[in-house]
């Protein structure tokens, strides 16, 4: 709409807020020059050649180059636009390009030899979830039989190690296992009164930027337990780094996520070590980038390598030898591999906490699943099995339409004002009223313990950085039917073309899901399609059992927790086993984190059009 | 220009109290209320009476202002079905749900008009608000490009079944179709998109349609069945677009391009037109008077109708300009026109313009 012709000065803060506002203050760094001719301007400036800009005084502009000075760019780095929910959306994608494949492949490039001061240790770190979002890529582009998460994971790493030269090829699953044993325990402290219940997942980064931009009411429910990316960081800057006897700054961490909202949060300012000067992961790639790198090299993930199929032992600690000699062995360096945690192929947050209260519970319980809507909400509680008492209610929620009526219930059930909208408050709206029933009944209880949240539907295995379903599958052409080399199976469909599809285009999206899912949770070998493969190899590997590999895992973390908090007295045997409040310290600095509200509110007299 | 129109356009209440320009008008379904927006953040509202029979034509009296509490202009109305649930979009991002409190027995008043709810999730100014014909599906857009419907719950709550980012620029406008669960949304990038529930899933974009050379601003349903609609643009020109026939599948396509008018488009509205006026003609069906209104403040009351000729397998779509008025609101534009729904007045609706004012008008037919 036009104004009318009697536009009025008043009430400014009525204008549209422009969506491109940048608040962020440039710091002036150069001192001011006093002024001697009070009419005339004081300065000019000047471009030159290579787009510098210079300061030139207008007191003697005949000696040009005795009085210009060159001006200080001002820059705005990725942290500053975290600070500011206002174009973050066109920033963001910018920035977030700057934490790119070519980002490492420069640095692997350029690394100095092993033997220099100045050589960082190469590490990179795998989700799960990229791996399935591999694997599904693979059992879909050829006849052979579905291929395991580990068997994609030794090919990665061998990709990893022998074309691109990293030294150390995790899997973040061990990370995942540490952020569990946390966040129960930080549920527990709520549940004890320390802290607001309902407590929510923090392992989304997407979550956490909507809730710090525009629900920062919420922040008290969020968990303060690391994300296994984070936790990931803290392993191999500080405790492997200790190992390798290398300081954090020496070593350059990548890791590989199905999302990209994982680069923003590795470059927060609270997981920025300041002593060093590095981050706890300094380059996220996604999986579509470590697929890109790969058909760069003419790699082909879809070729199996040797020992794919066997289990790799974490040797040096099974027999938790001393080792006197002080040198780093490479068998130090294991960590239990693709450690499988039964519940959702996000992490598993939910079903970990379940188990725990189940698992600690003196009466015996019984768990109730029902589904809110479709799969991506759904409600969990345990009850006395004797009584029927209910003792804890949980819920899974994912995608950001749930994420809006999940923000509501707590809210309403906390009494908390939800939501204060990128415009503001408003101001003045009076309270519900509250109408009696007839019968003056209470309504049931229906609070929340914890709930899982994810920002994408479907959860991490449909990650933005996840590939892309192959081309065929949207045509609705059968993978018997036609085959199409694995490689070009991050093509992206255009959907504009034929708008009649958009139906089956959606329905093969969803089915795509269902598949990363399935691979996800195939976590048992198959034997290789080649038969001369096959023969060079072992026979009759027997796989470590989850159990096995679980109570595993279970040490290696009270060694973890031991070496990294230094507790006086005993060590602990359990990652639950409470220490002096120095290690305590120290454990919440190494595992927990904060989370900030983000203030946006541009007043329309401050913006300059 | 020379029309032979059929009709004149009389006022017959000129409602001024909004400090700032009225934004958009709504009549309540069930019961003789105007309500009105503005940019003040008010919304007033008007009861309406036709009880002296010496004076045919509804007389209006200012009722109530409701203060809001939004912190910017109210862009938008809707009545639920049920007349009791009124729902405000405004520029501070959030959508208000009001509805009346349980008045005193002994006055026989009602009580205040009180903010049940607020629905929060859009991240720039809204524009548009609109229930389904059941009451169950609230829909609102915004300039932050997204359309979000959410479904209603006893005691005035909300659950949010979809967030819809389908467009590439700001949403003007929603409007759901007349009795099936269908939605459209107008927008600021020239195109206008319909949108199904997937019952496994989120709902979805059926469908997008271009064709307007500028930003569509409104939308209107053909209010009988639903089988047309028309949308109103910057491009000044006003589209009929027909749905084809086909399952599973929502596929519309332009049978008419309305121009008359000198500027934007801003609102349209679509009624039934009275039974004792439709054409006796053979093979002729009427489909309605379309009002339209915009920047050039004229007011054009179109009739709308089907031709069934024989052999075509397509029904043809005719319209005449039957009443028109310029200058509406003076100098100003003039941002909403709605016909009043109530049965036994017809051919009665408001207008919303830039100069604060509401006024209501009526059709009278010109003797041949």
């Amino acid at each position: 709409m036009t104004f009318s012709g009697a536009l009025t000065l008043t009430d400014l803060n009525d204008f549209i807020t422009p969506s491109q506002a940048c608040i962020k203050p440039v710091e002036q760094t150069n001192g001011i020059v006093p002024e001697r001719d009070g009419g005339a301007a004081s300065t000019e400036i000047r471009v030159d050649s290579t787009g510098s800009y210079y300061e030139v005084s207008a007191s003697d502009p005949k000696a040009d180059s005795g009085t210009q000075r060159k001006l200080q760019t001002a820059e705005i780095s990725l942290n500053d636009c975290l600070a500011c929910s206002g174009c973050i959306t066109s920033a963001e994608s910018v920035l977030i390009s700057m934490q790119s494949h070519t980002e490492v492949l420069n640095f692997l490039a350029n690394n100095p030899e092993d033997i220099c001061l100045s050589h960082k240790v190469p590490v990179i770190s795998i989700a799960p979830q990229s791996l399935a979002s591999l694997a599904a890529s693979i059992s879909s582009s050829s006849k052979a039989q579905p291929v395991s998460l580990q068997q994609v994971y030794r090919r990665v790493e061998a990709f990893c190690t022998k074309v691109l030269g990293f030294q150390h090829v995790y899997d973040t699953t061990f990370a995942r296992h540490l952020a569990l044993l946390e966040h129960t325990r930080e549920y527990k402290e709520r549940k004890r009164g320390d802290g607001q219940l309902p407590m929510l997942a923090s392992a989304c980064p997407g979550w956490i930027c909507y809730v710090e931009k525009t629900h920062a009411e919420m922040l008290p429910f969020i968990s303060r337990t690391k994300s296994p990316q984070q936790v990931m960081g803290t392993l191999v800057k500080e405790w492997l780094g200790s190992k390798w006897g290398k300081t954090p700054s020496q070593i350059y961490h990548v890791t590989v996520m199905p999302c990209y909202d994982k680069k923003l949060e590795a470059s927060r300012q609270d997981f920025y070590n300041d002593v060093y000067a590095t981050r706890d992961v300094d380059c996220v790639i996604t999986t579509g980038e470590l697929e890109l790198m790969m058909r760069e090299k003419d790699w082909s993930l879809s070729t199996p390598v040797e020992g794919e199929n066997d289990d790799r032992l974490p040797h040096g600690f099974l027999t938790d030898d001393s080792r006197g000699s002080g040198a780093a062995k490479f068998d130090g360096d294991d960590l239990p591999e693709l450690i499988t945690h039964p519940g959702t192929s996000s992490g598993s947050y939910l079903h970990s906490l379940i188990n725990a209260i189940v698992h600690e519970s003196p009466s015996a319980l019984g768990l109730n699943m029902r589904a809110v809507r479709a799969p991506d909400y759904e409600e969990y509680i345990l009850s006395e099995k004797a009584t029927g008492d209910i003792v804890f209610r949980g819920a899974k929620c994912y995608g950001f339409r749930n994420l809006q009526n999940l923000v509501r219930k707590v809210g309403r059930d906390a009494g908390v004002q939800v939501g204060r909208g990128a415009a503001g408050r408003a101001a003045g709206v009076r309270g519900r009223v509250v109408r009696k029933k007839a019968d003056g009944s209470a309504a049931p209880e229906t609070k929340y313990d914890y709930v899982e949240v994810m920002a994408c539907p479907g959860g991490c295995v449909n990650g933005g950085g996840q590939l892309r379903p192959p081309t065929y599958l949207r045509d609705g052409t059968d993978e018997e039917g036609y085959k199409r080399d694995w490689d070009v199976s991050g093509v992206k469909f255009d959907d504009d073309d034929s708008p009649g599809k958009i139906q089956p285009a959606k329905w093969s999206d969803r089915e795509w899901t269902k598949k990363v899912e399935v691979a996800y949770w195939s976590d048992l070998p198959t034997p290789p399609p080649s038969p001369k493969l096959g023969a060079e190899l072992e026979s009759g590997s027997a796989s470590l059992h989850v159990g096995e590999k679980t109570l595993e895992a279970e040490r290696l973390a009270a060694r973890v927790l031991a070496e990294t908090c230094h507790p006086e007295g005993n060590a602990p045997r359990l990652w639950t086993d409470n220490m002096d409040e120095a290690a305590e310290e120290l454990r919440r600095k190494h595992f927990r984190t904060q989370y900030h509200a983000v203030e946006s509110e541009v007043v329309g007299l401050a913006v300059k059009w | 220009m020379e029309v032979d129109l059929l009709a004149g356009i009389r006022e017959i209440a000129d409602l001024p109290g909004h400090d700032d320009r009225a934004w958009h008008i709504a009549w309540n379904p069930t019961r003789p209320i105007l309500a009105s927006c503005s940019a003040d953040k008010t919304v007033r509202m008007y009861a309406y009476s036709v009880s002296a029979p010496e004076y045919p034509d509804p007389k209006f009296m200012h009722t109530v202002t409701i203060p809001t509490g939004h912190t910017k202009t109210v862009r938008a109305l809707a009545w639920s079905p049920s007349g009791k649930t009124l729902a405000t979009a405004s520029f501070d991002s959030n959508i208000g749900i009001w509805e009346q409190e349980e008045g005193n027995d002994e006055d026989g008043e009602k009580g205040e008009w009180e903010c049940m709810s607020l629905l929060e999730g859009h991240e720039t100014e809204c524009k548009s608000v609109a229930y389904s014909s059941t009451g169950t599906l609230l829909a609102s857009c915004s300039r932050d490009k997204t359309v979000w419907i959410w479904e209603v719950h006893p005691d005035a709550d909300f659950e949010c079944m979809g967030v819809l980012m389908e467009h590439s620029q700001d949403v003007k406008c929603v409007a759901w179709h007349p009795k099936e669960e269908i939605l459209a949304s107008a927008s600021y990038d020239d195109t206008i998109k319909l949108y199904l529930d997937d019952p496994t899933d989120d709902w979805f974009c059926a469908a997008t349609l271009s064709g307007h050379g500028s930003t569509v601003w409104t939308l209107a349903w053909e209010p009988d069945n639903g089988r047309y609609f028309a949308s109103g643009s910057d491009d000044q020109t006003i589209r009929i677009w027909r749905r084809l026939p086909g399952q599973g599948e929502l596929k519309f396509e332009t049978v008419a391009i309305l121009e008359g008018h000198d500027r934007s488009v801003y609102s349209i509205s679509w009624t039934k037109a009275p039974a004792t006026n439709q054409s006796e003609e053979e093979g002729k069906n009427s489909l309605g008077w379309l009002a339209s209104t915009g920047g050039d403040g004229s007011i054009l009351i179109w009739e709308i109708t089907e031709t069934t000729s024989g052999g075509e397998a397509s029904p043809k779509i005719e319209y005449k300009i039957m009443a028109r008025l310029d200058s509406a609101h003076g100098v100003h534009d003039v941002n909403t026109v709605a016909w009043c729904p109530k049965a036994g007045i017809e051919g009665v609706f408001a207008t919303a313009g830039d100069d604060g004012h509401v006024k209501v008008w009526r059709l009278d037919p010109i003797p041949a």
